[in-house]
Protein backbone atom coordinates (compact mmCIF):
# COMPACT_ATOMS: atom_id res chain seq x y z
CA UNK A 1 0.00 0.00 0.00
CA UNK A 2 1.23 3.56 -0.95
CA UNK A 3 -0.25 6.50 0.81
CA UNK A 4 0.18 9.88 -0.67
CA UNK A 5 -0.59 13.13 1.37
CA UNK A 6 -2.73 16.36 -0.48
CA UNK A 7 -5.28 18.35 0.50
CA UNK A 8 -8.80 17.72 0.51
CA UNK A 9 -10.80 20.48 -1.84
CA UNK A 10 -13.98 18.74 -1.49
CA UNK A 11 -14.47 16.34 1.54
CA UNK A 12 -15.78 13.02 1.22
CA UNK A 13 -14.40 9.52 0.88
CA UNK A 14 -14.40 7.13 -2.21
CA UNK A 15 -12.49 4.58 -3.90
CA UNK A 16 -12.40 2.88 -7.34
CA UNK A 17 -10.12 2.24 -10.21
CA UNK A 18 -7.88 5.18 -10.97
CA UNK A 19 -7.97 6.88 -14.82
CA UNK A 20 -4.71 8.55 -15.22
CA UNK A 21 -3.63 11.24 -18.00
CA UNK A 22 -1.63 13.71 -18.00
CA UNK A 23 -3.62 16.11 -19.28
CA UNK A 24 -7.39 18.83 -19.30
CA UNK A 25 -10.69 17.71 -20.08
CA UNK A 26 -13.37 19.96 -20.28
CA UNK A 27 -16.75 17.70 -19.29
CA UNK A 28 -19.40 19.53 -21.44
CA UNK A 29 -18.34 18.84 -25.01
CA UNK A 30 -15.54 16.38 -24.24
CA UNK A 31 -17.50 13.94 -22.02
CA UNK A 32 -21.09 12.06 -22.46
CA UNK A 33 -22.77 12.50 -19.37
CA UNK A 34 -25.27 9.26 -21.03
CA UNK A 35 -22.56 6.64 -21.65
CA UNK A 36 -19.46 8.47 -18.85
CA UNK A 37 -16.92 8.29 -21.64
CA UNK A 38 -14.79 10.74 -23.34
CA UNK A 39 -15.49 11.35 -26.49
CA UNK A 40 -12.85 14.24 -27.20
CA UNK A 41 -11.15 12.97 -30.36
CA UNK A 42 -7.32 12.55 -29.83
CA UNK A 43 -7.97 13.07 -26.03
CA UNK A 44 -4.84 10.51 -24.16
CA UNK A 45 -8.64 9.07 -22.20
CA UNK A 46 -10.41 8.95 -25.18
CA UNK A 47 -13.15 6.28 -25.08
CA UNK A 48 -12.13 5.53 -21.34
CA UNK A 49 -15.81 5.21 -19.37
CA UNK A 50 -14.61 7.59 -15.76
CA UNK A 51 -17.82 5.90 -14.47
CA UNK A 52 -16.79 4.77 -11.01
CA UNK A 53 -13.38 5.64 -11.13
CA UNK A 54 -11.25 8.12 -9.62
CA UNK A 55 -9.93 10.43 -12.32
CA UNK A 56 -6.82 11.73 -12.10
CA UNK A 57 -6.01 14.76 -14.52
CA UNK A 58 -4.15 18.14 -14.41
CA UNK A 59 -7.23 20.43 -14.31
CA UNK A 60 -10.47 20.92 -15.69
CA UNK A 61 -10.56 23.67 -18.57
CA UNK A 62 -13.06 24.66 -21.24
CA UNK A 63 -16.79 24.77 -20.85
CA UNK A 64 -18.63 26.22 -18.07
CA UNK A 65 -21.39 23.38 -18.41
CA UNK A 66 -18.40 20.93 -16.09
CA UNK A 67 -21.25 21.12 -13.41
CA UNK A 68 -24.18 21.00 -15.22
CA UNK A 69 -22.27 17.86 -16.94
CA UNK A 70 -21.24 16.08 -13.62
CA UNK A 71 -24.72 16.51 -12.59
CA UNK A 72 -26.36 14.76 -15.30
CA UNK A 73 -23.48 12.08 -15.77
CA UNK A 74 -24.10 11.11 -11.83
CA UNK A 75 -27.86 10.64 -12.18
CA UNK A 76 -27.21 8.22 -15.08
CA UNK A 77 -24.95 6.73 -12.50
CA UNK A 78 -21.50 7.31 -14.85
CA UNK A 79 -19.99 9.84 -12.49
CA UNK A 80 -16.40 9.75 -12.12
CA UNK A 81 -16.25 8.62 -7.96
CA UNK A 82 -13.77 11.14 -7.51
CA UNK A 83 -11.67 13.64 -8.82
CA UNK A 84 -7.60 14.13 -8.34
CA UNK A 85 -5.96 17.10 -9.41
CA UNK A 86 -2.86 19.50 -9.65
CA UNK A 87 -4.84 22.64 -10.38
CA UNK A 88 -7.86 23.33 -9.35
CA UNK A 89 -10.38 24.74 -11.98
CA UNK A 90 -13.45 26.51 -10.12
CA UNK A 91 -15.63 24.82 -12.24
CA UNK A 92 -14.55 21.39 -11.22
CA UNK A 93 -14.40 22.14 -7.20
CA UNK A 94 -18.38 23.77 -7.93
CA UNK A 95 -19.44 20.24 -9.73
CA UNK A 96 -17.43 18.14 -7.08
CA UNK A 97 -19.69 20.00 -4.29
CA UNK A 98 -23.17 20.24 -5.72
CA UNK A 99 -22.60 16.05 -6.85
CA UNK A 100 -21.39 15.34 -3.58
CA UNK A 101 -17.90 14.01 -5.33
CA UNK A 102 -14.85 13.94 -3.10
CA UNK A 103 -11.81 16.14 -4.76
CA UNK A 104 -7.95 16.30 -3.60
CA UNK A 105 -5.15 18.44 -4.67
CA UNK A 106 -1.74 19.26 -3.87
CA UNK A 107 -0.50 15.72 -3.83
CA UNK A 108 2.94 15.36 -2.11
CA UNK A 109 4.21 12.81 -5.07
CA UNK A 110 3.70 13.56 -9.20
CA UNK A 111 0.10 11.13 -9.35
CA UNK A 112 1.81 10.79 -13.03
CA UNK A 113 4.75 9.03 -11.89
CA UNK A 114 3.18 7.07 -9.46
CA UNK A 115 -0.44 6.06 -9.86
CA UNK A 116 -1.18 4.19 -13.34
CA UNK A 117 -4.54 3.22 -14.40
CA UNK A 118 -6.12 0.49 -13.22
CA UNK A 119 -4.42 0.98 -9.82
CA UNK A 120 -6.89 0.41 -6.95
CA UNK A 121 -7.55 3.55 -5.37
CA UNK A 122 -8.95 5.36 -2.10
CA UNK A 123 -9.47 9.15 -2.21
CA UNK A 124 -10.39 10.46 1.44
CA UNK A 125 -10.41 14.17 1.24
CA UNK A 126 -11.48 14.27 5.22
CA UNK A 127 -7.86 13.55 5.81
CA UNK A 128 -6.75 14.54 2.53
CA UNK A 129 -5.07 11.36 1.78
CA UNK A 130 -4.98 8.95 -1.72
CA UNK A 131 -3.87 5.69 -1.05
CA UNK A 132 -2.76 2.85 -3.50
CA UNK A 133 -4.71 -0.28 -2.54
CA UNK A 134 -3.39 -2.32 -5.42
CA UNK A 135 -2.00 -2.17 -8.41
CA UNK A 136 -2.67 -3.50 -11.42
CA UNK B 1 -15.11 32.74 5.15
CA UNK B 2 -16.58 35.59 7.20
CA UNK B 3 -20.48 36.06 6.50
CA UNK B 4 -22.47 39.10 7.64
CA UNK B 5 -25.93 38.18 9.95
CA UNK B 6 -28.01 38.41 7.27
CA UNK B 7 -26.31 36.06 4.72
CA UNK B 8 -25.89 33.71 8.15
CA UNK B 9 -29.61 33.49 8.25
CA UNK B 10 -29.97 32.63 4.99
CA UNK B 11 -27.86 29.47 5.42
CA UNK B 12 -29.67 29.18 8.40
CA UNK B 13 -32.95 28.70 6.30
CA UNK B 14 -34.26 32.38 6.86
CA UNK B 15 -35.66 32.51 3.46
CA UNK B 16 -36.41 28.84 2.83
CA UNK B 17 -34.52 25.63 1.63
CA UNK B 18 -34.03 26.62 -1.49
CA UNK B 19 -32.16 29.87 -1.09
CA UNK B 20 -30.22 28.26 2.28
CA UNK B 21 -29.37 25.45 -0.20
CA UNK B 22 -28.20 28.26 -3.17
CA UNK B 23 -26.06 30.20 -0.16
CA UNK B 24 -24.28 26.61 0.99
CA UNK B 25 -22.95 26.13 -2.41
CA UNK B 26 -21.27 30.10 -2.79
CA UNK B 27 -20.40 29.56 0.59
CA UNK B 28 -18.52 25.89 0.23
CA UNK B 29 -17.56 27.36 -3.10
CA UNK B 30 -15.68 30.13 -1.82
CA UNK B 31 -13.79 28.48 1.29
CA UNK B 32 -12.35 25.60 -1.36
CA UNK B 33 -10.95 28.73 -4.06
CA UNK B 34 -10.00 30.37 -0.92
CA UNK B 35 -12.43 33.27 -0.54
CA UNK B 36 -12.90 35.43 2.81
CA UNK B 37 -16.24 36.89 1.84
CA UNK B 38 -19.36 37.04 0.04
CA UNK B 39 -19.70 40.31 -2.68
CA UNK B 40 -22.56 42.49 -4.37
CA UNK B 41 -22.94 41.15 -7.82
CA UNK B 42 -24.68 43.46 -10.37
CA UNK B 43 -24.91 40.89 -13.48
CA UNK B 44 -25.42 37.57 -14.11
CA UNK B 45 -25.96 35.46 -17.18
CA UNK B 46 -27.10 31.98 -16.26
CA UNK B 47 -27.68 28.53 -18.03
CA UNK B 48 -31.48 26.92 -17.85
CA UNK B 49 -31.03 24.53 -20.39
CA UNK B 50 -33.17 21.74 -21.01
CA UNK B 51 -30.95 18.60 -21.92
CA UNK B 52 -32.04 17.30 -24.73
CA UNK B 53 -30.44 13.89 -23.82
CA UNK B 54 -33.46 11.43 -24.73
CA UNK B 55 -32.25 10.65 -28.34
CA UNK B 56 -28.78 9.47 -26.76
CA UNK B 57 -30.64 7.32 -24.01
CA UNK B 58 -30.89 9.23 -21.42
CA UNK B 59 -33.36 8.42 -18.90
CA UNK B 60 -37.05 10.25 -18.78
CA UNK B 61 -36.36 10.00 -14.69
CA UNK B 62 -32.38 12.18 -15.19
CA UNK B 63 -34.02 14.74 -17.89
CA UNK B 64 -36.95 15.44 -15.43
CA UNK B 65 -34.81 15.64 -12.13
CA UNK B 66 -32.49 18.18 -14.01
CA UNK B 67 -35.36 20.11 -15.50
CA UNK B 68 -37.24 20.43 -11.78
CA UNK B 69 -33.82 21.58 -10.03
CA UNK B 70 -34.03 24.18 -13.15
CA UNK B 71 -38.08 25.11 -12.01
CA UNK B 72 -36.74 25.09 -8.34
CA UNK B 73 -34.39 27.81 -9.28
CA UNK B 74 -36.81 29.95 -11.84
CA UNK B 75 -39.55 29.82 -8.77
CA UNK B 76 -37.59 32.31 -6.75
CA UNK B 77 -37.39 36.08 -7.71
CA UNK B 78 -33.97 37.32 -8.89
CA UNK B 79 -31.99 39.95 -6.35
CA UNK B 80 -33.12 43.77 -6.82
CA UNK B 81 -30.93 45.96 -9.26
CA UNK B 82 -29.33 42.60 -10.52
CA UNK B 83 -29.21 42.16 -14.09
CA UNK B 84 -29.92 38.67 -15.47
CA UNK B 85 -29.29 37.14 -18.23
CA UNK B 86 -30.08 33.58 -19.92
CA UNK B 87 -26.99 31.30 -21.84
CA UNK B 88 -27.95 29.20 -24.84
CA UNK B 89 -30.22 25.90 -25.00
CA UNK B 90 -29.54 22.21 -26.01
CA UNK B 91 -32.29 22.61 -28.28
CA UNK B 92 -33.83 25.52 -30.64
CA UNK B 93 -37.69 26.64 -29.71
CA UNK B 94 -38.19 27.51 -33.22
CA UNK B 95 -39.98 24.30 -35.38
CA UNK B 96 -37.09 21.38 -36.56
CA UNK B 97 -38.11 18.40 -37.66
CA UNK B 98 -34.78 16.64 -35.77
CA UNK B 99 -34.90 14.12 -33.68
CA UNK B 100 -32.35 16.19 -31.40
CA UNK B 101 -35.35 18.77 -31.03
CA UNK B 102 -38.20 16.74 -29.62
CA UNK B 103 -41.17 18.39 -29.24
CA UNK B 104 -41.70 17.17 -25.85
CA UNK B 105 -38.71 18.86 -24.22
CA UNK B 106 -38.95 22.08 -26.56
CA UNK B 107 -42.40 22.45 -24.75
CA UNK B 108 -40.56 22.16 -21.42
CA UNK B 109 -38.39 24.46 -22.04
CA UNK B 110 -40.89 26.81 -23.25
CA UNK B 111 -41.94 26.73 -19.91
CA UNK B 112 -38.93 27.28 -17.84
CA UNK B 113 -38.40 30.39 -20.16
CA UNK B 114 -41.86 31.72 -18.82
CA UNK B 115 -40.75 30.76 -15.62
CA UNK B 116 -37.60 32.95 -15.48
CA UNK B 117 -38.61 35.47 -17.15
CA UNK B 118 -41.08 35.80 -14.43
CA UNK B 119 -37.97 35.51 -11.97
CA UNK B 120 -37.17 38.10 -13.34
CA UNK B 121 -34.15 36.49 -15.97
CA UNK B 122 -33.96 38.11 -19.30
CA UNK B 123 -34.44 34.89 -21.58
CA UNK B 124 -31.35 35.58 -24.09
CA UNK B 125 -30.83 32.48 -24.62
CA UNK B 126 -27.50 32.71 -26.22
CA UNK B 127 -23.79 32.26 -25.34
CA UNK B 128 -22.91 35.92 -26.62
CA UNK B 129 -24.54 37.94 -23.88
CA UNK B 130 -22.14 41.09 -24.83
CA UNK B 131 -23.88 41.27 -28.31
CA UNK B 132 -27.83 41.44 -27.17
CA UNK B 133 -27.55 44.16 -24.61
CA UNK B 134 -25.78 42.66 -21.48
CA UNK B 135 -22.57 44.98 -21.98
CA UNK B 136 -21.13 45.36 -17.87
CA UNK B 137 -18.61 48.36 -17.00
CA UNK B 138 -15.58 48.30 -16.21
CA UNK B 139 -15.06 46.50 -12.79
CA UNK B 140 -18.78 45.84 -12.84
CA UNK B 141 -18.88 42.14 -10.33
CA UNK B 142 -20.54 39.53 -12.35
CA UNK B 143 -20.95 35.97 -12.48
CA UNK B 144 -21.42 34.47 -15.79
CA UNK B 145 -21.26 31.13 -17.06
CA UNK B 146 -20.36 30.31 -20.93
CA UNK B 147 -16.44 30.35 -20.88
CA UNK B 148 -15.85 32.36 -23.77
CA UNK B 149 -18.54 34.63 -22.30
CA UNK B 150 -15.88 34.98 -19.00
CA UNK B 151 -12.85 35.35 -21.03
CA UNK B 152 -14.72 38.54 -22.96
CA UNK B 153 -16.16 40.28 -20.05
CA UNK B 154 -13.25 40.31 -18.15
CA UNK B 155 -10.59 40.81 -20.83
CA UNK B 156 -12.50 42.99 -23.27
CA UNK B 157 -14.59 44.78 -21.21
CA UNK B 158 -12.75 44.70 -18.19
CA UNK B 159 -15.42 43.36 -15.93
CA UNK B 160 -15.21 41.09 -13.36
CA UNK B 161 -15.94 36.96 -13.48
CA UNK B 162 -14.92 33.80 -12.63
CA UNK B 163 -15.82 30.76 -14.27
CA UNK B 164 -19.25 30.47 -13.24
CA UNK B 165 -21.43 27.12 -13.16
CA UNK B 166 -24.85 26.84 -13.40
CA UNK B 167 -25.66 26.27 -9.98
CA UNK B 168 -23.33 29.15 -8.48
CA UNK B 169 -24.58 31.33 -11.37
CA UNK B 170 -28.08 30.84 -10.51
CA UNK B 171 -27.46 31.26 -6.49
CA UNK B 172 -26.05 34.38 -7.42
CA UNK B 173 -28.50 35.46 -9.66
CA UNK B 174 -30.91 34.49 -6.69
CA UNK B 175 -28.94 36.02 -3.54
CA UNK B 176 -27.29 38.90 -5.38
CA UNK B 177 -23.97 38.00 -3.91
CA UNK B 178 -20.61 35.89 -5.05
CA UNK B 179 -17.69 34.31 -3.44
CA UNK B 180 -14.36 36.93 -3.58
CA UNK B 181 -12.06 34.57 -5.08
CA UNK B 182 -10.10 34.77 -8.40
CA UNK B 183 -9.72 37.35 -10.76
CA UNK B 184 -12.90 39.26 -8.75
CA UNK B 185 -9.44 40.57 -7.20
CA UNK B 186 -7.00 43.15 -8.52
CA UNK B 187 -3.77 40.69 -7.86
CA UNK B 188 -5.18 37.32 -9.79
CA UNK B 189 -5.74 39.16 -13.36
CA UNK B 190 -2.15 39.45 -13.37
CA UNK B 191 -0.49 37.85 -16.45
CA UNK B 192 1.06 34.67 -16.44
CA UNK B 193 2.47 33.99 -19.49
CA UNK B 194 3.51 36.41 -22.32
CA UNK B 195 2.85 35.27 -26.11
CA UNK B 196 4.72 37.30 -28.77
CA UNK B 197 2.56 37.36 -32.34
CA UNK B 198 4.92 38.02 -35.17
CA UNK B 199 1.62 36.43 -37.36
CA UNK B 200 -0.52 38.50 -39.32
CA UNK B 201 -3.65 38.06 -38.34
CA UNK B 202 -6.26 39.16 -41.11
CA UNK B 203 -9.51 37.58 -39.76
CA UNK B 204 -11.73 36.19 -36.85
CA UNK B 205 -11.05 32.73 -37.17
CA UNK B 206 -6.70 34.06 -37.59
CA UNK B 207 -7.71 35.70 -34.03
CA UNK B 208 -9.16 31.83 -32.89
CA UNK B 209 -6.03 30.27 -33.74
CA UNK B 210 -3.88 32.74 -31.33
CA UNK B 211 -6.28 31.70 -28.82
CA UNK B 212 -6.73 28.29 -29.34
CA UNK B 213 -2.30 28.13 -29.22
CA UNK B 214 -2.30 30.06 -26.05
CA UNK B 215 -5.18 28.43 -24.26
CA UNK B 216 -3.42 25.27 -24.87
CA UNK B 217 -0.35 26.70 -22.97
CA UNK B 218 -1.93 28.95 -20.68
CA UNK B 219 -4.10 26.41 -18.62
CA UNK B 220 -5.95 27.87 -15.87
CA UNK B 221 -3.36 30.98 -16.38
CA UNK B 222 -3.64 34.47 -17.75
CA UNK B 223 -2.08 35.06 -21.70
CA UNK B 224 -0.67 38.25 -22.09
CA UNK B 225 -0.55 38.71 -25.94
CA UNK B 226 2.06 41.02 -27.46
CA UNK B 227 2.99 42.70 -30.67
CA UNK B 228 -0.54 42.79 -32.26
CA UNK B 229 -3.45 45.40 -33.07
CA UNK B 230 -6.61 45.94 -31.69
CA UNK B 231 -8.84 43.11 -32.91
CA UNK B 232 -12.48 43.83 -34.00
CA UNK B 233 -15.18 42.69 -31.77
CA UNK B 234 -15.87 39.76 -33.98
CA UNK B 235 -12.24 38.99 -33.29
CA UNK B 236 -12.30 39.59 -29.71
CA UNK B 237 -15.20 36.91 -29.69
CA UNK B 238 -12.92 34.20 -31.45
CA UNK B 239 -10.20 35.25 -29.44
CA UNK B 240 -11.77 34.53 -25.82
CA UNK B 241 -13.97 31.64 -27.19
CA UNK B 242 -10.64 29.31 -28.42
CA UNK B 243 -8.84 30.22 -24.79
CA UNK B 244 -11.63 28.78 -23.16
CA UNK B 245 -11.58 25.53 -25.31
CA UNK B 246 -8.27 24.89 -25.26
CA UNK B 247 -7.59 26.21 -22.06
CA UNK B 248 -9.44 27.14 -18.56
CA UNK B 249 -8.34 30.34 -19.31
CA UNK B 250 -10.75 33.04 -16.78
CA UNK B 251 -8.94 36.13 -18.88
CA UNK B 252 -6.17 37.89 -21.40
CA UNK B 253 -4.45 40.76 -21.71
CA UNK B 254 -3.65 41.68 -25.15
CA UNK B 255 -0.64 45.00 -24.69
CA UNK B 256 -1.71 48.64 -25.44
CA UNK B 257 -5.22 47.39 -26.30
CA UNK B 258 -7.30 45.82 -23.41
CA UNK B 259 -8.80 48.26 -20.61
CA UNK B 260 -6.52 46.74 -17.97
CA UNK B 261 -3.36 46.50 -20.00
CA UNK B 262 -2.25 50.29 -21.26
CA UNK B 263 1.40 48.80 -21.51
CA UNK B 264 3.18 45.19 -21.41
CA UNK B 265 4.27 45.72 -17.91
CA UNK B 266 0.49 46.98 -16.69
CA UNK B 267 -0.47 43.40 -18.13
CA UNK B 268 1.91 41.63 -15.70
CA UNK B 269 1.89 43.77 -12.81
CA UNK B 270 5.49 45.19 -13.55
CA UNK B 271 6.70 41.54 -13.03
CA UNK B 272 7.43 41.12 -17.07
CA UNK B 273 8.72 37.57 -17.64
CA UNK B 274 11.86 37.24 -19.45
CA UNK B 275 10.74 33.96 -21.29
CA UNK B 276 7.68 33.76 -23.78
CA UNK B 277 6.10 31.79 -26.42
CA UNK B 278 6.17 32.94 -30.17
CA UNK B 279 3.04 32.95 -32.66
CA UNK B 280 4.53 33.13 -35.78
CA UNK B 281 3.07 32.87 -39.44
CA UNK B 282 4.26 28.78 -39.27
CA UNK B 283 2.43 28.60 -36.02
CA UNK B 284 -0.96 30.20 -37.62
CA UNK B 285 -1.01 27.82 -40.45
CA UNK B 286 -0.02 25.01 -37.77
CA UNK B 287 -2.83 25.53 -35.62
CA UNK B 288 -5.36 25.68 -38.39
CA UNK B 289 -4.00 22.36 -39.63
CA UNK B 290 -4.49 20.94 -35.84
CA UNK B 291 -8.36 21.24 -37.12
CA UNK B 292 -8.64 19.97 -39.97
CA UNK B 293 -9.19 15.70 -40.02
CA UNK B 294 -11.29 15.61 -43.38
CA UNK B 295 -10.54 13.25 -45.24
CA UNK B 296 -12.18 13.82 -48.42
CA UNK B 297 -13.66 17.35 -49.56
CA UNK B 298 -17.68 16.65 -50.03
CA UNK B 299 -18.81 18.57 -47.17
CA UNK B 300 -22.61 18.12 -45.41
CA UNK B 301 -22.63 21.20 -43.02
CA UNK B 302 -21.30 24.92 -42.80
CA UNK B 303 -21.94 26.28 -39.27
CA UNK B 304 -21.13 30.06 -39.29
CA UNK B 305 -21.81 31.54 -35.72
CA UNK B 306 -19.41 30.36 -33.09
CA UNK B 307 -19.87 32.06 -30.70
CA UNK B 308 -23.67 33.17 -31.53
CA UNK B 309 -23.09 35.33 -34.30
CA UNK B 310 -22.94 39.58 -34.65
CA UNK B 311 -25.43 41.15 -36.67
CA UNK B 312 -22.10 42.26 -38.26
CA UNK B 313 -21.12 39.15 -39.27
CA UNK B 314 -24.72 38.21 -40.42
CA UNK B 315 -24.40 41.17 -42.56
CA UNK B 316 -21.29 39.85 -44.35
CA UNK B 317 -22.42 36.01 -44.73
CA UNK B 318 -25.69 37.32 -46.70
CA UNK B 319 -23.89 39.65 -48.78
CA UNK B 320 -21.57 36.66 -49.76
CA UNK B 321 -24.67 34.44 -50.26
CA UNK B 322 -26.31 37.00 -51.74
CA UNK B 323 -28.09 35.62 -55.49
CA UNK B 324 -26.40 32.52 -54.99
CA UNK B 325 -27.50 29.01 -53.63
CA UNK B 326 -26.01 26.40 -51.23
CA UNK B 327 -25.01 23.41 -52.57
CA UNK B 328 -27.78 20.33 -52.44
CA UNK B 329 -27.42 18.37 -49.72
CA UNK B 330 -25.46 21.33 -47.56
CA UNK B 331 -26.61 22.53 -44.33
CA UNK B 332 -25.51 25.92 -44.03
CA UNK B 333 -26.62 27.05 -40.71
CA UNK B 334 -25.64 30.93 -39.00
CA UNK B 335 -25.98 30.96 -35.23
CA UNK B 336 -27.09 33.42 -33.51
CA UNK B 337 -29.46 35.42 -30.45
CA UNK B 338 -33.14 35.40 -31.02
CA UNK B 339 -32.24 39.30 -30.77
CA UNK B 340 -29.79 39.12 -33.30
CA UNK B 341 -32.15 37.41 -35.42
CA UNK B 342 -35.23 39.86 -35.22
CA UNK B 343 -32.68 42.79 -36.45
CA UNK B 344 -31.38 40.37 -39.33
CA UNK B 345 -35.09 39.81 -40.51
CA UNK B 346 -36.03 43.73 -40.11
CA UNK B 347 -33.01 44.08 -41.84
CA UNK B 348 -33.48 41.80 -44.79
CA UNK B 349 -30.39 39.68 -44.24
CA UNK B 350 -32.54 36.41 -42.84
CA UNK B 351 -34.39 36.76 -46.43
CA UNK B 352 -31.78 37.03 -48.27
CA UNK B 353 -29.87 33.74 -46.15
CA UNK B 354 -33.28 31.91 -46.76
CA UNK B 355 -33.33 32.44 -50.27
CA UNK B 356 -29.78 31.04 -50.66
CA UNK B 357 -30.92 28.01 -48.65
CA UNK B 358 -29.16 28.54 -45.23
CA UNK B 359 -31.00 28.74 -41.99
CA UNK B 360 -30.53 30.82 -39.26
CA UNK B 361 -30.51 28.93 -35.60
CA UNK B 362 -31.95 30.47 -32.85
CA UNK B 363 -30.94 29.93 -29.12
CA UNK B 364 -28.15 27.11 -30.16
CA UNK B 365 -25.94 25.98 -32.33
CA UNK B 366 -26.00 22.49 -33.87
CA UNK B 367 -22.72 21.01 -32.25
CA UNK B 368 -24.68 21.95 -28.47
CA UNK B 369 -27.71 20.13 -30.05
CA UNK B 370 -25.36 17.28 -31.31
CA UNK B 371 -27.30 17.07 -34.73
CA UNK B 372 -24.89 14.44 -36.94
CA UNK B 373 -23.37 15.51 -39.82
CA UNK B 374 -20.12 14.00 -41.94
CA UNK B 375 -17.82 16.18 -42.60
CA UNK B 376 -18.32 20.06 -41.03
CA UNK B 377 -16.83 23.28 -42.15
CA UNK B 378 -17.08 26.08 -39.89
CA UNK B 379 -15.27 29.18 -39.05
CA UNK B 380 -15.17 28.79 -34.98
CA UNK B 381 -12.21 27.23 -33.79
CA UNK B 382 -14.65 26.29 -30.90
CA UNK B 383 -17.01 24.45 -33.01
CA UNK B 384 -14.67 22.59 -34.96
CA UNK B 385 -12.99 21.44 -31.41
CA UNK B 386 -15.96 20.24 -30.35
CA UNK B 387 -17.81 18.65 -33.21
CA UNK B 388 -15.62 16.36 -33.91
CA UNK B 389 -16.12 14.36 -30.70
CA UNK B 390 -19.69 15.70 -29.86
CA UNK B 391 -21.19 15.12 -33.56
CA UNK B 392 -18.17 12.08 -34.43
CA UNK B 393 -17.98 14.56 -37.90
CA UNK B 394 -14.56 15.25 -39.96
CA UNK B 395 -13.92 19.01 -39.21
CA UNK B 396 -12.61 21.73 -41.33
CA UNK B 397 -11.57 25.15 -39.88
CA UNK B 398 -11.74 27.98 -41.95
CA UNK B 399 -12.47 31.91 -42.28
CA UNK B 400 -16.15 33.14 -43.55
CA UNK B 401 -15.52 33.49 -46.86
CA UNK B 402 -13.85 29.97 -47.84
CA UNK B 403 -16.47 28.40 -45.65
CA UNK B 404 -19.11 30.04 -47.67
CA UNK B 405 -17.54 29.24 -50.66
CA UNK B 406 -17.44 25.47 -49.71
CA UNK B 407 -21.78 25.72 -49.13
CA UNK B 408 -22.15 26.78 -52.58
CA UNK B 409 -19.57 24.57 -54.10
CA UNK B 410 -20.73 21.56 -51.59
CA UNK B 411 -17.12 20.50 -51.30
CA UNK B 412 -14.25 22.23 -49.54
CA UNK B 413 -12.09 24.31 -52.13
CA UNK B 414 -9.79 25.50 -50.14
CA UNK B 415 -8.72 28.51 -48.28
CA UNK B 416 -8.13 30.71 -51.26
Amino acid sequence: MTEIRGRGVVKGRAEGPALVADATLSFWGEVDPVTGCVIAVGHPLEGQSLAGRVLIIRSTKGSSATPMILNLAKLEGKAPAALVNVEVDSLAALGCIVNDIPMLTDLDQDPFETIRTGDHVVVDADLGLLTIRSRI
Amino acid sequence: MELTAEEHGILEGARGPYLAKCMRWLVEWGEVMGARRLVRVDNTHVLLPVPNLMARGASQRTIQHYVDGLKEACSHHTAPGCYCTVHTLFLTMDDLDVPENDPAQVRMQKEIGEMAAAAGFIPTWTCAPYLVGNVPLKGEICAWTESSAVVYANSILGARTTRHGNESAIAASLLGVVPEFGVLLEENRKGTLRVEVSADLDSPTDWGALGYFAGKLAGLGIPVFNGVRRPSQDEAKQLCAALATSGGVSMCHIAGVTPEAPSLEAAFQGDVPAGCVTFTGDTLRDTYASLRNHTGDQIDSVILGCPHASIREIAEIASLLKGQRVAEGVRLWVDTARGTKAMADAMGYTAIIEAAGGRILCDTCPTNMRMPARRIVTHGFKQAHYARGMVGAEVIVAETGPSVRAALAGRWLGDD
